[in-house]
């Protein structure tokens, strides 16, 4: 089979990515740098016996992508933060509705809580696929996992995220 | 947790209860702890549901066409036109050098070339589409027979996808000659507003190494082929229809083509 291969996955990647980037034009992007990364390193993949495994091997490709995009971000927003202090408005988190539909209480988890939880349950991978895909243990996988459903529980609950929240970057002037 | 000890159920084991990852004989040992944890239980059941909202998020995307850059995005870049011209004229010196112009072209699922079963699908389709009253020989009313016959006469048993879903009925569908005799099947299809279809079916020779599904486009005029290869079987989708539209058709078949029974 040649990356032509990838086609059949196409539609589930894009739900994937769009759950994943909360964002469908930057989703359909991220599909495509990971199809594009796919036919260009198309021959370290090493399908199993069955032909099966592409899926998982995509979601991975797609994975390191949106890690390295997810960096970037920090980044700029980092960047924004020493232009323009600690303007409130800026603060995505200052806003929290009071409930949260279920999609808007995914986006308020981290990328990689967020990763696991649509992996399991939406793309139903097993939990050592899962682990396969982004490269962590198993038990990585279990304790995200763990803390992605109460969070989301709590989120839709009313509650703020349970996270402590990673410190921002204070300006020192 | 074993099965006969039950006591400490893990979280982990909470969460492959809810994602069926458990091992079947300790989903009842689960089952009933839960019956005598209901703080648990409340928790697992909030789990249950967020996994199937989850599930029905964006599910829409699933039906909706794949967009071409994408569909493109699965094909290699092609080499500059100057590397091309230089691996051509190689090609030909070795292959006057080793006698490989003698070999037959029509070798199945050579990579360069496309198989022989796409071009007699294209023929199939130019010649009975237009075809005003005898466009298929058994008609879908009598679809059990017509499914049964063509399976029969192809030696492997057939399906003939559904694609009401998408606006297209099965007209019915007809026996056909291969390059070499061998027998064909060809289903059409037709949307009111769109025009016809058809799936045109091979069984492949035992020899032609089958791959793994793998979907391919071919255009010739106005009519575009999407085809792939299953098992022993060569499918070709052909339709005077935009590619995306075809390649949702494609899809729609293949994943009916999937499903056991």
């Amino acid at each position: 089979m040649g990356p032509e291969g990838a086609l059949t996955h196409i539609p589930r990647l894009r739900r994937y990515a769009r759950l994943l980037t909360g964002d469908a034009s930057r989703a359909d992007d991220l599909v495509q740098d990971t199809l594009e990364r796919a036919c260009h390193k198309w021959s370290l993949w090493r399908p199993r016996e069955d032909g099966s495994g592409l899926r998982g091997w995509l979601l991975s490709l797609m994975h390191n992508l949106y890690l390295n995009q997810v960096r970037d971000q920090v980044h700029e927003r980092q960047a924004v933060e020493l232009d323009e202090g600690n303007e409130p408005s800026h603060d995505p988190f200052l806003h929290t509705p009071e409930r949260l539909d279920l999609e808007q209480a995914l986006r308020q988890l981290s990328p990689a809580l967020r990763e696991v939880v649509l992996l399991v349950c939406v793309e139903e991978l097993p939990y050592a696929e899962a682990a396969q895909v982004l490269g962590v243990p198993v038990g990585t996988v279990m304790s995200r996992l763990s803390r992605g459903r109460e969070q989301l529980r709590h989120l839709m609950d009313g509650g703020a995220p349970v996270q402590t929240r990673t410190h921002r970057l204070k300006i020192v002037k | 947790m074993t099965p006969d000890n039950p006591t400490p159920v893990t979280d982990a084991e909470l969460h492959a209860w809810v994602d069926g990852q458990l091992l079947p004989e300790f989903v009842p040992v689960v089952s009933d702890w839960l019956l005598q944890h209901p703080d648990a239980a409340a928790r697992v059941q909030a789990w249950q549901a967020q996994r199937l909202g989850l599930q029905a998020l964006q599910r829409g995307v699933l039906d909706e066409p794949v967009p071409l850059a994408l569909a493109r995005a699965t094909r290699p870049r092609r080499s500059r036109p100057w590397l091309q011209g230089l691996v051509a004229s190689l090609m030909l010196g070795l292959g006057f050098a080793g006698g490989w112009w003698l070999r037959p072209v029509d070798t199945p699922l050579a990579g360069a070339g496309e198989p022989g079963f796409v071009q007699e699908a294209r023929v199939a389709h130019a010649v009975y589409v237009p075809e005003k009253r005898h466009a298929v020989e058994v008609g879908a009313q009598e679809q059990a027979h017509l499914v049964q016959w063509l399976s029969r006469r192809l030696g492997t048993p057939l399906k003939a996808p559904l694609l009401e879903d998408q606006g297209f009925g099965l007209m019915g569908g007809r026996l056909l000659p291969g390059q070499a005799g061998e027998p064909r099947a060809l289903f059409m299809y037709e949307n009111p507003a769109a025009g016809r279809i058809t799936l045109h079916v091979s069984v492949l020779p035992g020899d032609a190494a089958p791959a793994p599904a793998a979907f391919r486009f071919a255009r010739v005029g106005q009519t575009d082929t999407f085809y792939w290869v299953e098992g022993s079987l060569g499918y070709a989708l052909s339709g005077d229809l935009p590619r995306e539209r075809l390649a949702q058709l494609a899809e729609a078949v293949y994943r009916q083509l999937q499903q056991p029974g």
